[in-house]
């Protein structure tokens, strides 16, 4: 077992290390951080000498050994927008990006898999039909649209929930949380719906599938004809079997949805990663971006690990 | 079974989305303004930064020895008045007394003298507004003296962004140079002389001013807190507003202002930005980098060509169409009301594609030509729609420009790099004065001189270049506005740019609230009035 982890956590430091070189071959492309780090009037002398001291004048292999030597010593660098170390700045976004994903991970899971069971059971029921298809359009729509229709409809219309940022936050140690006061939770139910509408819709389908198919397997057939009561058999035998690819699935998902939170985050001024990361692009703040991807990476695998080891937990087949 | 808990789900989401109604109603405190940006300052360094919004934001904290007033000209400020000095070239500044920083020190021209040498070291980016002093020497407490290397009669009007920090407090907190590598203390804090202190940071997502009482000019405004966010996104700022969350936001896209307008309770406010949109031309290219037919010439060189492409463009039915009659067409490089405006030369190229063919024809190029427009996307307000407009009017007199737009992050670099046969610019006039765009647009690219840096074709004219320092030491406003004319004249025959228009520049508040809006963009809390 240990030796998995480990055998894992060596192969992520080369994802992380393909990760860091991909974007740094991409990033002379991004554009010129030095026109975007200075006013119109400075002028081209000391504009070169800025790229000089920077070392945007090296070639692409010494500055990426050079990022790649300082994060293996722990050091992540200097913003070139606001000079503010960027470990610092990306562990402080860390939060409330997280909270957002696990937020709108478990609005998918709770609302998905009941919706998921129910709609296995009651395959042509009005009801499903009308659940298979709000989530068909929900799933077509793009992220943003969304975003910008729940903004307008409960934050401008109706003035129900704020339309944008995290509301009051609670600082425990380093961690700046939405989740200990009411303001805080009003803010993230729009941003969390927003980013939970695609996984939901996926949660549920696959829950679907998986539920109609295990619902026509011999065991279950046996199990109703022995008289195991209703529930019983739908949410311990016929759901249990269910999780092993729903939980992958979510699982990869998870990772993505950290991932690409960005569009939500932007949508409603969410002060996570994502938005660091946009306003990166903006002014072509390299060392930020930088470390944001390899971070990104990490939290893939990460959560490929821990997928992985959930299954062992969930499944007494995979322990033998 | 499942049916009911389903419905407890339903119903337990409807008592928590009652509940959430019922806690916004109780809203926020009346007495605190929130406004917000698309942009946040990066910096709390004055000097360490040359940009509109770290500028903007900061003139509510520190005070320069002059400032702008509402409508733009300089008035006193940590300066109560300054004249020539005699015998040698530069300004005496007298100084404003008793008048203490947010930390208590009190202000005198040693504080002066530490801005300067701070805001002039190489690492502050703001260093090349102090390229012509020579010297700076104190007099005594109140009284300093700029020494610069001509006569400089725009000197105090290009110093109103200079910001006077406390040399005691920068020294104490090791931030005698604005950082230039990592942060440093003055970075995340402040200690100005101005109007507001800084209550909370956290970049990028929240920052709250309130009044410094210990304030030495008599405060108008009836602000006690001020929460700035940054948002990013147009449409969010927008519903941020609509729904109450904030009270103002600049700037605003110009497709929304209409429906700003037509809900109760707000009002937009409306002006000119002084930047002027302007075409600009590879002057000294040998050849088209983007035709399919002139592979072996560059007609941009011929003036005729450039004046063809001046008449080619239907100001007014770009006005119409893209802008909602909202913007002023420009003649020169600067909007009509900056000083140096030349009112001899106000009439700009008319429409005439008549005209444009004739002189194509003249120029040797009767069917016209293809060649390169480069945009930007995300710079100026419609920059993409506006070159789009502009290539089909080309088109339409035989210059077929083949269009390329791409975000501006990298467009100064392409630029820089000659990668251009044509291209679109804004530029706004630092100084609010005519000689701004000359030098920095018109004379020709001299870096060691710092000069023409903003030149990207390197239009080059002898004259042009002869006359820009006599525009720059001529003390006389006659005899300088003659100056300014001929450059203007010389500019306008020669088609050296195309000006366009002025941007338009457009806000929205709640109805209940007073302010000021000024053409460089810049919102100032101390003329805030929330009824």
């Amino acid at each position: 077992m240990f030796y998995f982890i480990y055998k894992r956590l060596i192969q992520s430091v080369f994802v992380m290390l393909a990760v860091a070189f991909l974007a740094f071959s991409l990033f002379r492309f991004v554009g010129d951080p030095i026109t975007q780090m200075t006013g119109v009037e400075t002028s081209v002398v000391d504009q070169e000498r800025l790229r000089e001291e920077l070392g945007l004048n090296d070639p692409f292999i010494s500055q990426f050994g050079r990022f790649t030597v300082d994060m293996l010593q722990g050091d992540f660098g200097y913003s070139f927008r606001t000079r503010q170390p960027v470990a610092e700045m990306i562990a402080s976004r860390i939060p409330a990006t997280l909270e957002l994903g696990v937020v709108a991970l478990l609005i998918s899971l709770v609302v998905g898999i009941p919706a998921g069971v129910y709609t296995a059971l009651r395959p042509r029921g009005v009801i499903t039909q009308t659940i298979l298809i709000t989530t068909l359009i929900g799933i077509s729509i793009p992220t943003f649209v969304i975003g910008i229709m729940l903004i307008f409809l409960f934050g401008v219309q109706l003035g129900w929930l704020p339309t944008f940022g995290r509301g009051e936050t609670v600082n425990i140690g380093f961690w700046e949380s939405s989740f200990f006061s009411i303001d805080g939770w009003r803010a993230l139910i729009l941003p969390a719906v927003t980013l939970g509408v695609y996984q939901l819709t996926l949660t549920m389908r696959l829950v679907r599938a998986q539920m109609m198919d295990v619902m026509r397997s011999d065991y279950i057939r046996f199990a109703t004809a022995r008289g195991v009561p209703m529930r019983q058999l739908y949410f311990r035998h016929a759901l249990a079997n269910t999780m092993v690819p729903v939980i992958t699935i979510i699982g990869l998902q998870f990772g993505g949805v950290i991932a690409f939170s960005i569009v939500t985050e932007s949508v409603f001024q969410w002060p996570g990663m994502g938005l660091l990361f946009l306003e990166s692009i903006r002014f072509v703040d390299i060392p930020v971006m930088g470390v944001y991807l390899v971070v990104i990476a990490f939290f893939f695998v990460v959560v490929n690990l821990l997928v992985d080891l959930l299954y062992v937990a969930i499944d007494p087949r995979l322990r033998v | 079974m499942k049916k009911r808990s389903l419905r407890h789900s339903a119903l337990l989401s409807s008592v928590l989305v009652s509940l959430a109604a019922g806690v916004s109603a109780t809203g926020a405190s009346a007495e605190t303004f929130r406004w917000a940006s698309n942009t946040d300052p990066q910096t709390m360094d004055p000097h360490a930064v040359n940009s509109a919004p770290v500028l903007s934001f900061l003139n509510n904290v520190y005070e320069g020895l002059v400032r702008r007033g509402e409508a733009m000209a300089i008035e006193p400020s940590l300066a109560t008045s300054w004249e020539p000095l005699v015998g040698q070239n530069g300004w005496r500044f007298h100084l404003r007394e008793n008048v203490t920083f947010q930390n208590g020190a009190a202000f005198t021209a040693e504080d002066v003298l530490f801005s300067y040498q701070r805001a002039s070291s190489e690492a502050a980016d703001v260093r090349s507004w102090f390229a012509p002093v020579a010297d700076v020497t104190v007099v005594d407490d109140y009284t300093i003296d700029f020494v610069t290397t001509a006569p400089n009669p725009l000197f105090p009007d290009s110093i109103a962004n200079f910001m006077i920090l406390d040399k005691g407090w920068a020294e104490k907190n090791n931030a005698v140079l604005p950082a230039s590598d990592a942060e440093n203390f003055a970075t995340m804090n402040v200690n100005g002389t101005g109007p507001f202190v800084l209550s909370s940071r956290d970049p990028g997502v929240k920052t709250v001013l309130k009044p410094y009482s210990g304030w030495w000019d008599t405060a108008t405004h009836n602000v006690t807190e001020a929460v700035f966010t940054p948002i990013g996104n147009p449409a969010t700022g927008i519903a941020a507003l609509l729904s109450g969350e904030i009270d103002f936001i600049q700037p605003i896209p110009l497709q929304d202002a209409k429906q700003v307008e037509s809900r109760k309770g707000f009002k937009i406010l409306e002006g000119e930005e002084t930047r002027v949109i302007m075409f600009g031309f590879g002057h000294e290219h040998e050849k088209l980098l983007y035709s399919s037919d002139v592979k072996d010439a560059n007609p941009f060189k011929d003036p005729r060509v450039r004046l063809a492409a001046s008449h080619a463009i239907n100001m007014a039915s770009i006005d119409r169409v893209l802008f909602r009659g909202k913007i002023e067409a420009a003649s020169q490089l600067v909007p009509a009301g900056i000083s140096g405006y030349s009112e001899k030369n106000a009439a700009r190229h008319e429409y005439d594609p008549k005209r444009a063919k004739e002189l194509l024809a003249e120029a040797g190029y009767p069917n016209g030509f293809s060649f390169g427009l480069k945009c930007t996307n995300d710079r100026y307000i419609n920059d993409e729609a506006l070159c789009r407009a502009a290539a089909s009017m080309l088109s339409a007199v035989g210059l077929k420009a083949k269009l390329s737009t791409g975000p501006v992050r990298d467009y100064w670099t392409q630029l820089r790099a000659d990668d251009f046969d044509m291209y679109l610019l804004g530029w706004s006039p630092g100084t609010f004065d005519m000689e701004h765009p000359i030098r920095f647009l018109l004379h020709s690219q001299d870096d060691a001189k710092k000069l023409g840096s903003w030149n990207f074709g390197n239009y080059s004219n002898a004259r042009v270049d002869e006359l820009l320092p006599l525009i720059q030491q001529e003390i006389n406003p006659t005899n300088r506005q003659n100056l300014i004319d001929e450059v203007v004249s010389i500019t306008q025959k020669d088609a050296a740019y195309i000006p366009l228009y002025t941007q338009p520049l457009i806000w929205a508040t709640k109805e209940n609230v007073d302010m000021t809006q000024r053409a460089d963009n810049f919102f100032l809390l101390r003329w805030v009035t929330v009824n």
